[in-house]
């Protein structure tokens, strides 16, 4: 086994039931070289502190629970290297979320989001199964495939400065999911996500700062999404004084 | 990002992330809408500008002896440093937020897009100035 | 007002686009002769002498290309300003910002079209 190098850990601790605001603890942990960041938290509440929380599950990256600050930037903990940072790290939970316990923040704000912009195919009327399955061409998967691959990390929703700024925010992750769905062909239901993108957490907030972009771990490019549903929203805008609808 | 009914435990405040505003990539970001300021001010002077111009010659030449004051030579080489950060950056992110088919047409790829915009640039700059400096017409 | 900003939205952006797109084309020649070539000496000062200027500016295409110059950048001046409020913290001034600022765009825009129709 390869020599272990210790590193030094300052964690975000925060116990509702003792603590008014949260407090930093620092760790030593002997760290193999082929570890990532997880692993290391991992052993901390293996053999060093049961008491700490974190959320994890997958540890391939492919599952979006495992999201946290590290030395000031989100990051899937599962898949950064512990040798891309020096002997000491600073891990705090994701930025713009409530802090539930430790590093393991409250999403409930996120998931009410996603399920408002109706994340699933919207049709007028549903297709009898005697009908057989939709036929979609390469092309036309193309169009959505990046927005597809998002998995619900949130690491977006943390580099985003008007997330932080402003609650109502749609954010990211929602409205790359539902522009996803509007981009595809087998899809009806733009009108309904329309009413969603121009109320309370209209896509128009996202200023393009393309931090999302820049963190997201899965290369889904949600400023793309965004940006490009602004320009949806827009055509959508100027149709409706050509053909009025009734909007609920 | 706090939901709309409370959790069943008590939350700690969110915190903002350390780097915004000054700090990282954010730097780029802040300034880029900092720019604003600029272009607000660059558009008011341009304003008065062109309000001499409509004014007769004897408000135009003393528009541009104004012009020639430190101050507006200043202000106005600050803004096209702002103008070109601008434009480096939106030329950047524009290829990527257009739409991937409007009917049956798709855009040109991205590279080629962003290409496009700097020719365009470039022309638009070059046949203008020209205009403006006398060159042309 | 949070309303109708909400329903404006949408033009307000597209002149916002057009602010960085045409209005960062416009402005870099703008800058280079009127700003900074004629000032400094480096373009010829008869360039832009009273009978030329006003025959350049008074030209159809002339004053499409001035409003454009005045009034484009003003709007996304406003936009970037106001994100700007929000970046440090006022959400709750957003609306009273975003009025501000837009109505100080909306006033600039009207004046650009008076100034480019009495050349």
């Amino acid at each position: 086994m390869a020599d272990a190098q210790k590193k030094t850990f300052v964690v975000t601790r925060f116990d509702p039931d003792r603590d008014q605001v949260p407090k930093t603890q620092s760790y030593q942990v002997p760290c193999q070289p082929d570890w990532k960041i997880l692993d290391a938290l991992n052993f901390i509440k293996d053999h060093i502190d049961p008491t700490l929380s974190h959320r994890w599950s997958c540890r391939m990256a492919v599952c979006g629970s495992c999201g946290m600050m590290v030395d000031g930037e989100p990051k899937l903990t599962c898949k950064v290297p512990l040798s891309d940072y020096g002997d000491t790290l600073e891990i705090e939970p994701l930025a713009n979320f409530p802090i539930i316990r430790d590093l393991v923040v409250d999403i409930d704000g996120f998931m009410e989001k996603l399920v408002s912009v109706k994340p699933w195919i919207v049709r007028a009327k549903e297709r009898a199964v005697e009908e057989g399955t939709f036929r979609q061409t390469p092309a036309e998967l193309e169009e959505f495939k990046s927005f597809s691959m998002c998995i619900n990390c949130m690491l977006c929703y943390s580099a985003c400065p008007v997330v932080a700024n402003e609650p109502a925010f749609l954010g990211p992750a929602a409205i790359a999911l539902g522009h996803r769905y509007n981009l595809d062909s087998r899809d009806e239901g733009d009108a309904l996500r329309q009413q969603v993108f121009r109320g309370e957490g209209t896509v128009f907030a996202c200023s393009y700062a393309n931090e999302c972009s820049e963190v997201c771990p899965k290369n889904v490019d949600p400023a793309a999404a965004v940006n490009q549903a602004k320009f949806r929203a827009v055509i959508d805008w100027a149709t409706g004084f050509v053909v009025p609808r009734g909007r609920k | 990002m706090a939901p709309s009914k409370p959790g069943r435990t008590r939350t700690a405040a969110p915190v903002r992330p350390h780097q915004f505003p000054f700090g990282g990539r954010y730097a780029a970001y802040t300034l880029f809408d900092a720019t604003g300021l600029l272009y607000l001010l660059v558009g008011f002077v341009a304003l008065r500008v062109v309000w001499a111009l409509g004014s007769g010659q004897a408000a135009w030449q003393e528009m541009l002896r104004q012009l020639g004051h430190p101050l507006y030579v200043a202000f106005h080489a600050l803004c096209l440093v702002a103008v070109v950060f601008v434009a480096v950056r939106f030329f950047r992110l524009f290829p990527k937020a257009q739409p991937p088919r409007i009917g049956p047409l798709k855009p040109p790829p991205r590279p080629l897009i962003q290409a496009m915009l700097y020719a365009a640039w470039l022309a638009v700059t070059a046949g203008l100035a020209l205009v403006l400096g006398g060159g042309l017409f | 007002m949070h309303r109708l900003l909400l329903r404006l939205e949408p033009l307000v952006w597209l002149l916002f686009g057009q602010g960085i797109l045409i209005g960062t084309m416009l402005l870099t020649p703008w800058l280079l002769v009127v700003g900074l070539g004629v000032p400094l000496g480096l373009v010829p000062a008869e360039a832009l002498a009273y009978d030329r200027a006003h025959a350049l500016g008074s030209n159809p295409l002339g004053r499409l290309l001035l409003l454009g110059l005045v009034a484009l950048p003003l709007w996304k001046g406003a936009h970037h300003l106001r994100s700007l409020s929000v970046d440090f913290g006022g959400g709750s001034r957003d609306a009273a910002v975003a009025a501000l600022l837009y109505g100080l765009a909306i006033l600039g825009s009207f004046a650009a079209v008076a100034a480019v129709i009495r050349l």
